[in-house]
């Protein structure tokens, strides 16, 4: 059996890549696609530790999270879709009315 | 199992679908009708939570709890909703879109109540998801106007962002329990205690919380909502939703990670001081009413984290009570500002900034009432005796001396007094500067929306012992034998 330092490892590697994009990208596409990377880390964290521990909460979490990161897609997408109408752009430095 | 119990948010849910669905088949000019049958919808749901205060139990194998803590917070949010919904009946008059506005806010109301009973950490996170994807929607609910667009935009991208970082730091925490169960983590939280993971998940879901309480340095997002959203919007934000992640911060904190107390506690300390002292200074240079608003929310989540600092039965209890007046106070200043934006739109449709402080020149003598209520709830927030903000603070400012946190109490002081200048310069603003403007009819729906705040504000100034007494019950759940 694969050690879950492996799987967990992973997930933090995957986690990361999710943060830094989402810290560094400027497009609302990118963007979304850095949180949905974060989102999966951590799905697999959670199977894997269900695994691992012979306990199914785990993966009935996972299954409503993975239900909930495309609620939360549906959401981004119509915000972008706005964005894109308004602006013709969805890169978001660009859209920054709001400041003191 | 009693469904009983389940009644205020079944009551919600029939609520929000039936005025989505009505909402279909009626012209655009009878739609004001939906307003009223969400605020009945509202009213019932009120009533019932109220009847049922005192049961305890649990639902669903564990994982909701009715107690008085869920009890209290569930009031608040049904509170805040009750106003954000009277307001909206003239903010939401001739839009296409009235029943999409009135089910988003009841459904994220909803997820704001099952994080309030949550006792599932699996629980916690869907209804926290809920209650976030519906207030995303709603904070751009102005899709032809670039600022609401804008904050809706950010604080999409910080809200998923958030929800990532809470989602991996429950990983974890499953991972070295084997539980999402909130009792049982507590109960096998040993793991986490002898593993630096253990601190990890600790510092991902702080992160996750703070973001939704917008304690600095997870702010960024919060001043500029509240200030592009619609302003009844912004009020279920800054009074509904917030509380939401300082409600789900007391249960995943006190109650399930208790044994890392030593670590989150000085974390909070930082966080508290850091905050109300940010918040403060910067409030003070705002002339956009909304956006200083904001700031002085940022304060107040300062305030209120100073209970996780205590740790007493008092302080909590103290926490609670201003969680309530926060509601009453906070709802009721964004109304206001709600108002004066309406009217100021009516007269000129292409006004840039309508919430500017400039708009409130010579309000008291165009909207008596209005600025009246306006008055009473900045002066709550700042402290001033007799009124909500002024118990509370009472309560949790000396529970801090008591606890021996002289110097948390001292800054929390110095930053109320720091307070007083803006809101001050709010009310001279609003009496003393000259104008020659004329008396304006006010929306109606508005100033009821008003009045109810007023009283909520005043009853729990003038006559506090009941709802302290009810916040120290509250209390108890998350500390039964106090520490």
């Amino acid at each position: 059996m694969i050690p879950i330092e492996l799987y967990v490892g992973l997930a933090v590697i995957i986690f990361t890549i999710g943060l830094y994009g989402f810290m560094t990208q400027r497009s609302g596409i990118r963007m979304l696609m850095s949180v949905e990377l974060m989102l999966n880390s951590a799905n697999l964290n959670l199977v894997a530790f269900s695994s691992y521990n012979a306990d199914l909460t785990g993966q009935v979490f996972a299954l409503y999270s993975i239900a909930l990161a495309a609620c939360e897609a549906a959401i981004g997408f119509a915000i972008l879709m706005t964005i894109f109408r308004m602006r013709d752009t969805i890169n978001l430095d660009s859209f920054n009315i709001l400041r003191w | 199992m009693d469904l009983m119990l389940l009644a205020p948010e079944l009551t919600l849910v029939v609520t929000g679908l039936a005025v989505l669905l009505i909402g279909l088949f009626i012209p655009v000019g009878s739609k004001k009708i939906l307003g009223f049958l969400a605020t009945l919808g509202i009213l019932a749901a009120l009533a019932l939570t109220v009847t049922s205060l005192g049961t305890e139990a649990t639902m669903f194998d564990e994982t909701l709890s009715i107690d008085a803590l869920s009890q209290f917070f569930k009031i608040v949010f049904l509170v805040v909703l009750l106003l954000v919904s009277i307001a909206s009946i003239k903010y939401t008059e001739g839009s296409d879109n009235t029943e999409e506005f009135f089910s988003l806010a009841i459904f994220a109301t909803i997820g704001m109540m099952f994080v309030a009973s949550a006792n599932d950490l699996m629980v916690l996170f869907v209804a926290f998801e809920l209650a976030s994807l519906a207030t995303y929607a709603l904070a751009g609910f102005e899709k032809n106007n670039p600022r609401s667009i804008e904050a809706s935009m950010k604080y999409f991208m910080i809200g998923s962002l958030s929800a990532a970082l809470l989602l991996f730091g429950i990983s974890f925490i499953y991972g070295m329990t084997g539980t999402t169960s909130i009792p049982a983590i507590a109960a096998n939280a040993g793991g986490l205690v002898t593993n630096p993971i253990g601190i990890v998940a600790l510092v991902l879901m702080l992160a996750g919380f703070g973001f939704k309480i917008a304690l600095v340095p997870f702010h960024m997002w919060a001043p500029d909502t509240y200030q592009g959203s619609p302003s009844v919007v912004s009020a279920l934000l800054a009074a509904g939703s917030k509380k939401m992640g300082i409600v789900a911060a007391f249960k995943v904190f006190i109650i399930a990670l208790i044994a890392l107390q030593a670590e989150w506690q000085m974390v909070f300390a930082i966080l508290a001081v850091v905050t109300m002292t940010y918040g403060n200074v910067v409030a003070l240079s705002q002339t956009s009413v909304k956006r200083m608003l904001a700031y002085s929310s940022l304060a107040q989540a300062g305030y209120i984290s100073m209970a996780f600092v205590v740790l007493t039965p008092m302080a909590l209890g103290g926490g609670i009570l201003y969680a309530l007046s926060h509601g009453f106070m906070k709802a009721g200043a964004f109304i206001a500002t709600g108002a004066v934006v309406y009217m100021v739109l009516s007269q000129n449709k292409n006004t840039e900034n309508p919430d500017h402080l400039d708009n409130f020149r010579g309000l008291g003598r165009r909207m008596p009432i209005t600025a009246l209520s306006m008055t009473i709830f900045v002066f709550a927030l700042a402290g001033i005796p007799l009124t909500a903000g002024y118990m509370s603070k009472f309560i949790l400012f000396s529970s801090t001396i008591q606890s021996g946190l002289v110097w948390l109490a001292v800054i929390a002081i110095l930053n109320s007094a720091l307070s007083l200048y803006y809101y001050a310069r709010v009310v001279k603003y609003m009496y003393f500067l000259p104008t020659d403007a004329e008396r304006v009819s006010e929306p109606l729906p508005y100033t009821i929306a008003l009045a109810v705040a007023v009283i909520g504000v005043l009853a729990i100034g003038f006559w506090p012992e009941p709802f302290v007494h009810w916040a120290m019950e509250a209390a108890k759940v998350l500390i039964p034998g106090g520490i």
